[in-house]
């Protein structure tokens, strides 16, 4: 990959989606929303694999294509480049609950390439990105509210 | 089954052990009216909508 090539790339992100035990309920549906962002080029499935970790913690990792009937991730799965190495599915799988099933996902945010590049072009650096969670959301709306009705 | 063997040996990319995410399925919390609660937090994340300050 040339350095063009690089400054083109948007940023790659990864997320470990858990199915508690006796929770999943399996229909195609997550499927066809991944297929969806990757034909609406919001973003690039680089690779997944599925892990499981066992009522005593024992953690097991396979393909994608080894997991079972893939439906509309055929055509992503011959396409993934495996970028995942063996040593870090105990990474990935510290966050996961015994008896539970996992579906790993690495991806590349197609949709905010340009605008990184732009930013890039600019002098701009990338210094710090996050997540804010809903809950501190609710909780900063809460203690407004607080605030509101106490008057402090 | 296993993973394949091109991806054993290999440096990782995920340099250390992931925590737990708060699960976003709990964030509405079951209460008197959760649905109100959803609809309070939309608006504050709706573009245009200024959080005021008093």
């Amino acid at each position: 990959m040339t350095e063009q090539d690089l400054d083109g790339l948007g940023p790659v992100d990864f997320l470990v989606i858990e199915f508690p035990a006796g929770h999943s309920t399996f229909t195609g549906e997550i499927a066809e929303e991944l297929l969806n962002l990757v034909e609406a080029g919001t973003i690039r499935l680089i690779d997944a694999i599925v892990l499981t970790k066992d009522g005593d913690g024992v953690v097991d990792a396979m393909e994608l294509s080894d997991a079972g009937e893939l439906g509309a991730l055929v055509e992503l799965e011959a396409q993934l480049a495996e970028l995942l190495a063996a040593e870090d599915v105990a990474n990935l799988a510290n966050a996961m609950d015994p008896g539970s099933v996992a579906g790993v996902l690495v991806y590349e945010n197609v949709w905010a390439a340009p605008f990184a590049s732009a930013a890039r072009r600019a002098g701009g650096r990338l210094i710090a990105d996050g997540r804010i969670p809903i809950q501190d959301i609710i909780a900063s709306l809460e203690a407004d509210e607080e605030l509101e009705e106490t008057g402090a | 089954m296993p993973l394949r063997p091109a991806r054993v040996g290999r440096v990782g990319v995920v340099r250390a052990p992931v925590a737990k995410a708060a699960v976003v399925g709990t964030a509405m919390r079951p209460g008197p009216a959760p649905v109100a609660k959803a609809a309070v937090v939309g608006a504050a994340v709706t573009p245009g909508r200024r959080r005021r300050r008093i």
